[in-house]
């Protein structure tokens, strides 16, 4: 709790506190999304890994990105929560910063089509690299030009 | 002599002519019957399935008293696919790539609910429903996973077809996928 505490007294005006139900886990929301990288770097002195990268889809105007940091001395969870524009979804990249995000970020990618500014390698993790649409949006639909999807040129 | 054969004149084949399509036909029956009994399988195990595959190979119900050779995973070996699991369609490149590296004479036997008609995965947006959508199948298992003992049997029935000469890639005396 009290790195935690640290890092909301550092930034008082561009943190905001969220309920939280688990005592160990503070929530806090980011309100300025380009001010992301100077606070995961302070964030980063306190916090030893981002252990998750969470989206999730709000249509029709939000992705909210949670970045769940933990450190392993005293049991702290820090979740960072951003809210992005979902017509316009782009972030900067903290992969440079934390080298786990590298991974994560590249799946949010993946799944979503949020882009990351300042990623290294931003290829699709999971999935073809020419398959249609992004799986995990709400507005997806399963339909049967993505049943039969192969990808492969089929002679038989 | 006639300059050229109508479609009306038909000859009866000579006696070197029978002799030669016999033999053929001979030639072929003792290479399908050589090609039964040694049967060497690329295990593309991607899932549960898998693990049935293993006792498959081991001491109680023992493949190789079919000819069936655990010999290694290669393809270039091989000339059996054992394919179980899921094949998401990332993997199907994958599948295919390992498939069309092998010699030519090749079968395919299809094992567990997933890899025949998408099983548990049926709906998925990343998966393929039934691996006979990309590759000529001669044998399906079914069973979510099967018994090793159905490994089995499913061998003794391709061989059977590989005798009889029912492979589907090679029906009507041509390769399906040489069609173009």
């Amino acid at each position: 709790m009290e790195s935690s505490d640290t890092i909301k007294g550092r930034f008082p005006t561009l943190l905001s506190d969220v309920p939280s139900t688990n005592k160990n886990e503070t929530v806090i929301l980011l309100n300025d999304k380009s001010k992301l990288k100077t606070v995961v770097g302070e964030i980063k002195n306190h916090f030893d890994i981002l252990f998750m990268l969470m989206v999730v889809d709000k249509p029709p105007k939000v992705f909210e990105m949670n970045y769940v940091f933990t450190n392993y001395s005293k049991n702290d969870i820090l979740t960072l929560r951003v809210n992005i524009d979902r017509n316009k979804p782009s972030v900067d990249s903290i992969s440079n910063l934390l080298g786990s995000a590298d991974w994560e970020e590249r799946e949010v990618y993946d799944m979503f089509g949020i882009s990351f500014k300042g990623h290294k390698d931003l290829r699709r993790i999971l999935l073809p690299e020419d398959w249609p649409g992004r799986p995990l949006r709400k507005d997806f639909q399963v339909t049967d030009e993505v049943r039969n999807w192969t990808g492969l040129d089929l002679k038989f | 002599m006639p300059d050229k054969i109508g479609p009306n004149d038909f000859s009866y084949p000579g006696l070197g002519e029978i002799i030669f399509m016999r033999t053929e036909k001979f030639i072929q029956s003792v290479m399908n019957w050589g090609r039964s009994h040694s049967l060497w399988p690329l295990t593309f195990g991607t899932k549960c399935c898998a693990m049935e595959m293993i006792p498959f190979g081991a001491t109680k119900i023992d493949a190789d008293r079919t000819g069936t050779l655990f010999v290694g995973d290669s393809p270039r070996q091989a000339d059996l696919v054992l394919c179980s699991g899921t094949i998401s369609k990332k993997m199907a490149r994958r599948l295919l790539n390992a498939y069309e590296q092998m010699p030519s004479p090749k079968y395919v036997i299809a094992v567990g609910a997933c890899n025949i008609s998408g099983g548990l995965f049926h709906d998925s947006y990343n998966s393929i429903e039934g691996i006979d959508r990309i590759m000529p199948v001669d044998v399906y298992i079914p069973g979510c996973p099967p018994r090793p003992e159905m490994f089995m049997d499913s061998v003794l029935v391709l061989q059977k077809l590989i005798k009889e000469n029912k492979i589907k890639r090679y029906q009507d005396g041509i390769f399906r996928h040489d069609k173009g």
